[in-house]
């Protein structure tokens, strides 16, 4: 069981970095405030980011429940 | 419209405006979910160790600095463990970098599809950096130095190697994930995301090293002292923050078609501090790096490492102070020299046919808005400095411990980052109805 969970763990952890890296850096962070001038530009985000959204928070919860249940199986593990 | 009380009725406004509530409300969701993964240990910490061993050193100095930026989360061993200093270290790093490499510079110039990219190059390292801090994190839990004078096993399963890679993927994911979560506040909620995001961690460990300082004295008189002496801070960091010079303009008049354009006269407002809290988080992080770099040591017998922790641990010896103050007068010059251009300036004028009264347009006002600039600075740099050490010699004196919840830099980081959300609020009020928080 613990193994499932780690490699699930390990696949979902690259593929979020992988996603995140995806984005397109809107800008945020420090370098923003780095005499970027307005950096965002107008309207909306295009179909395809906002499906990387979607992917990128389907991933995220994944994520998450995997490293919640390796931590209670451990947990009763020792 | 009836007369309500002023504060409450502000915020009872940005919450009426549809717009501003859901941005309000996305800030705060990303806030919870930031926090709640602070709190998760990666897998394959045992839990009731770290907990142990955390309270014993809660109150050392150098762990009071480490706690700080990363909220508590870095030494418990948490999925976001590494918090936001890989990218703020990231993005130093890379500022520096423009300054050096030309190549970099030229993207920068480039105007909006080379800050994209030099963003994009930020991210990377942040990557990189996070990897690099992860793996020096789990090496340290693995030999049990990460907290020092506590022997007790971090892990579940000190041997394997597997372990190990679970916990560097787990926290470089954590920051990737945090680094999301920043850019999403940044685009869609309210504020820049990053500093948002270094506010919460700051504002967390705030009650709790409150507190710490009533235990540890076990006076209520000098408890209440610090409060006193911290909403004074509080109020002379507001007041320098708010103050600025007006350089008057003029416009001229002058016709487009048949409509009359400009005649009007405004200012250029330039701050005190124009650079923000950004030096100060600069700097702390800068002499953050020693500190933790003299973890990796675990012997802690060499003399780089004694010279670390004598004299850039803590903040107590006049050297660290002097270095300190040395590093946010350098950066609030140099940041000041990258976001506030006079010869941008001097030009944008002379285009709209406005002039400073006195001074000619052109290189005249070029030289007067950076001779203006230079000297006004001045003040704001030395006041970044001094607000940040006050506190450290006033609390040397009563022989309080130096995370001092009123600590220069948090204090700084806390009003900063919330004037200028409040101010973004209101600018985004202002839209709809001209009663804000400020007046």
């Amino acid at each position: 069981m613990t193994t499932v969970f780690t490699v699930l763990l390990i696949l979902t952890s690259l593929l979020l970095i992988l996603l995140v890296l995806l984005h397109k850096g809107r800008g945020g962070g420090l370098s923003d405030m780095f005499g970027g001038g307005v950096s965002s530009g107008l309207g909306g985000s295009s179909v395809a980011e906002r499906n990387l959204d979607r992917i990128t928070v389907g991933a995220g919860v994944i994520w998450f429940a995997c490293i919640i249940a390796l931590g209670l199986l451990l947990k009763s593990g020792s | 419209m009836k007369k309500e009380d002023q504060v409450l009725g502000a915020f009872a406004n940005a919450f009426r405006t549809p717009d501003l509530r859901r941005k309000l409300l996305f800030v705060l969701l990303i806030i919870v979910i930031f926090r709640l993964g602070s709190q998760i240990p990666t897998p394959g910490v045992h839990v009731a160790n770290v907990q142990t061993c955390f309270r014993q050193l809660e109150n050392d100095g150098l762990y009071g600095l480490i706690n700080l930026f990363s909220g508590g989360a870095l030494l418990q061993l948490t999925i976001f463990a590494l918090g936001i200093m890989p990218y703020i270290t990231a993005s130093i790093i890379l500022q520096l970098l423009v300054v050096v490499i030309p190549r970099l510079e030229t993207l920068k110039k480039e105007g909006q599809a080379g800050q994209t990219k030099i963003t994009q190059y930020t991210r990377y390292l942040t990557l990189a950096l996070a990897i690099l801090q992860a793996t020096g994190i789990s090496a340290l839990a693995r030999n049990r130095t990460l907290l020092q004078g506590c022997d007790q096993p971090l892990l579940h399963n000190e041997d394997s190697l597997m372990t190990m890679l679970i916990m560097v993927i787990t926290m470089t994911a954590g920051t990737a994930v945090i680094m999301w979560l920043g850019e999403l506040i940044t685009d869609r909620g309210i504020g820049n995301g990053m500093s948002i995001l270094i506010f919460t961690q700051v504002v967390a460990t705030f009650p709790a090293s409150l507190w710490a300082v009533k235990t540890s004295q076990d006076s209520w008189w000098i408890f209440g002292t610090v409060i006193v002496i911290g909403l004074v801070l509080v109020a002379a960091v507001i007041f320098i923050e708010q103050a600025q010079r007006r350089i008057p303009v003029q416009y001229a008049r002058r016709m487009v078609g048949r409509r009359m354009f400009g005649g009007s006269s405004t200012y250029i407002p330039l701050k005190v501090n124009q650079a923000g809290i950004i030096p100060v988080i600069f700097a702390s992080s800068l002499l953050y790096l020693p500190a933790l770099a003299a973890q990796f040591d675990q012997s802690g017998t060499s003399p780089v490492t004694n010279f670390i922790a004598t004299y850039l641990v803590g903040g107590s010896h006049p050297l660290y102070m002097a270095i300190y103050f040395g590093l946010i007068i350098f950066f609030t010059y140099f940041y000041v020299s990258i976001t506030f251009n006079p010869a941008e300036v001097a030009d944008n004028m002379k285009k709209y046919g406005g002039f400073i009264p006195g001074i000619r347009a052109g290189k005249p006002t070029e030289e007067y808005l950076s001779y203006v600039l230079s000297r006004i600075t001045l003040p704001g740099a030395l006041y970044l400095g001094l607000i940040s050490l006050v506190p450290l010699i006033a609390f040397a004196l009563i022989n309080a411990n130096q995370n001092f919840p009123f600590g220069g830099t948090s204090i700084l980081i806390m009003v900063g980052v919330a004037l200028d959300t409040v101010k973004q609020i209101e600018s985004q009020l202002q839209q709809r109805n001209y009663e804000g928080f400020l007046r």
